[in-house]
């Protein structure tokens, strides 16, 4: 990306506004190698002045075209699903750098930490759950067929193919560590059928891509994983895993939200909820987090990518399988039993 | 014999090092891994103390599981996950729900 992508920026919102545009005070919200964000005001020559965010997606890392992730985001908007509306989509890189889309900009707390103060400080815990969990059957209740092609799809059986991973994965990276044997042992057990019905999937709508203002839910973030044809559970199980609680680990959801009330908005719009079958892919996910620790561990150790905080991920490992142990616990140990 | 500190009492000095000298005095980018680092330098400070007595008990609690039994291993392997935690993270097993 051009040091400064104003220039670029304008250009390309005069075409969509059809009347020149001048960019001012131009906030970088995220760094980093992955995906940026940038918080920007058009100004726009007869037309006032709009508040707007561009997400700047570096090609090394991009698992989604834009032009597709502005598809899935407009047919989750059109079905009731707060998504920012979008300004502007541009594939081509030669204007600022990289491709990128333009959103309106949705004030609101997004950080995790941040968004829990929000919502100790104002009260809204169970408007916000209810309206996190109806934003997600929203999205499961459009018929999959719909989804734009240019999506990757889950295949025929998401479950059995997860597990398929995630077996190779321990055998590679973590196959001297009988908890996650005992974990892949459980999973295979209760391996469930192929869904009676598939969804598209967000795959990662966690605390920390969501936007939550004072009067509640105001949009969901981070589209570039979505998925068609998945099973829904897997998208209901992945937000209430531990590490997304932020130490309020009473809240199965995000920290702030109960299995309940998250399920009843979910519901009420639309999604069906299968108890089995969400615990199988919470255990799954977090297994798969191991994995993917263990993964940034191993890059470290083999030199691909020699960084303190991947060598750190190796030590939280022993977190996952304390999260696994949990979930498994064998029904006849009841919780607080020392073992 | 070397002389003191001890290997945990300078652990915790390089951790005081990163967080309390260097971190302030960083920038915003690099921040983040001095405190990775300090809490490396705590961990190994712990595992120093602690790692001794963990192993010898992990081999133990294994090797009482009868063959099979996985309800035994899934107590077993508790106790030896909350072992590894009192060196890399104390106090995540307080949580035992799901």
């Amino acid at each position: 990306m051009s040091a400064d992508p104003s220039a670029g920026l304008a250009a390309v919102l005069a075409e969509t506004y059809g009347s020149p545009v001048r960019v001012t005070g131009l906030e970088f919200l995220s760094a980093g190698a992955r995906r940026r964000n940038v918080a920007f005001t058009a100004e726009i020559e007869g037309q006032g002045s709009r508040p707007l965010v561009a997400t700047i997606v570096p090609p090394a890392v991009e698992i989604m075209t834009v032009d597709a992730e502005a598809a899935v985001r407009e047919l989750a908007r059109a079905h009731g699903v707060p998504v920012p509306a979008l300004v502007a989509v541009c594939a081509d890189a030669a204007r600022i750098g990289e491709p990128f889309l333009v959103s309106e900009r949705i004030d609101g707390e997004t950080v995790p930490r941040r968004v829990l103060r929000l919502i100790d400080a104002t009260g809204n815990a169970e408007t916000v759950a209810r309206q996190w969990g109806a934003a997600m059957g929203a999205l499961h209740a459009i018929d999959p067929a719909s989804a734009p092609e240019a999506l990757p799809a889950a295949g025929p059986d998401p479950a059995a193919d997860a597990l398929a991973e995630a077996e190779k994965g321990v055998r590679t990276l973590l196959s001297d560590r009988p908890v996650f044997a005992m974990a892949l042992r459980w999973l295979e057990r209760r391996l469930p059928a192929p869904p009676p019905r598939t969804a598209l999937l967000h795959t990662d709508l966690r605390n920390g891509n969501i936007i939550v203002a004072p009067d509640g839910l105001a949009a969901v973030l981070d589209w570039e994983g979505a998925q068609r044809n998945g099973d829904p559970m897997r998208d209901v199980a992945w937000p209430a895993l531990r590490m997304w609680r932020f130490r309020n680990d009473d809240k199965e959801f995000g920290g702030f939200a109960d299995r309940d009330t998250f399920v009843r908005g979910y519901e009420e719009a639309g999604g069906v909820f299968d108890v089995d079958r969400f615990r199988w892919w919470k255990v799954m996910g977090t297994l798969s987090w191991g994995v993917g620790l263990a993964g940034q561990a191993a890059a470290h150790l083999d030199g691909t990518v020699r960084d303190i905080v991947m060598a750190a991920s190796g030590r939280r490992v022993s977190e996952i399988e304390w999260d696994l142990l949990m979930q498994i616990r064998p029904s006849s140990i009841s919780p607080g039993t020392k073992a | 014999m070397q002389n003191r500190p001890t290997a945990a009492e300078l652990l915790e000095s390089l951790a005081e090092l990163l967080e309390d000298t260097l971190l302030p005095a960083l920038p915003p980018g690099l921040q983040h891994r001095a405190r990775v680092g300090a809490n490396l330098a705590r961990i190994l400070g712990r595992e120093v103390q602690l790692g001794p007595e963990a192993a010898r008990r992990e081999a133990d609690l294994l090797a009482a599981v009868p063959e099979g039994d996985e309800e035994a291993l899934w107590q077993a392997l508790t106790e030896v996950v909350r072992a590894d935690l009192a060196i890399a993270k104390p106090g995540y097993d307080s949580w035992e729900g799901e």
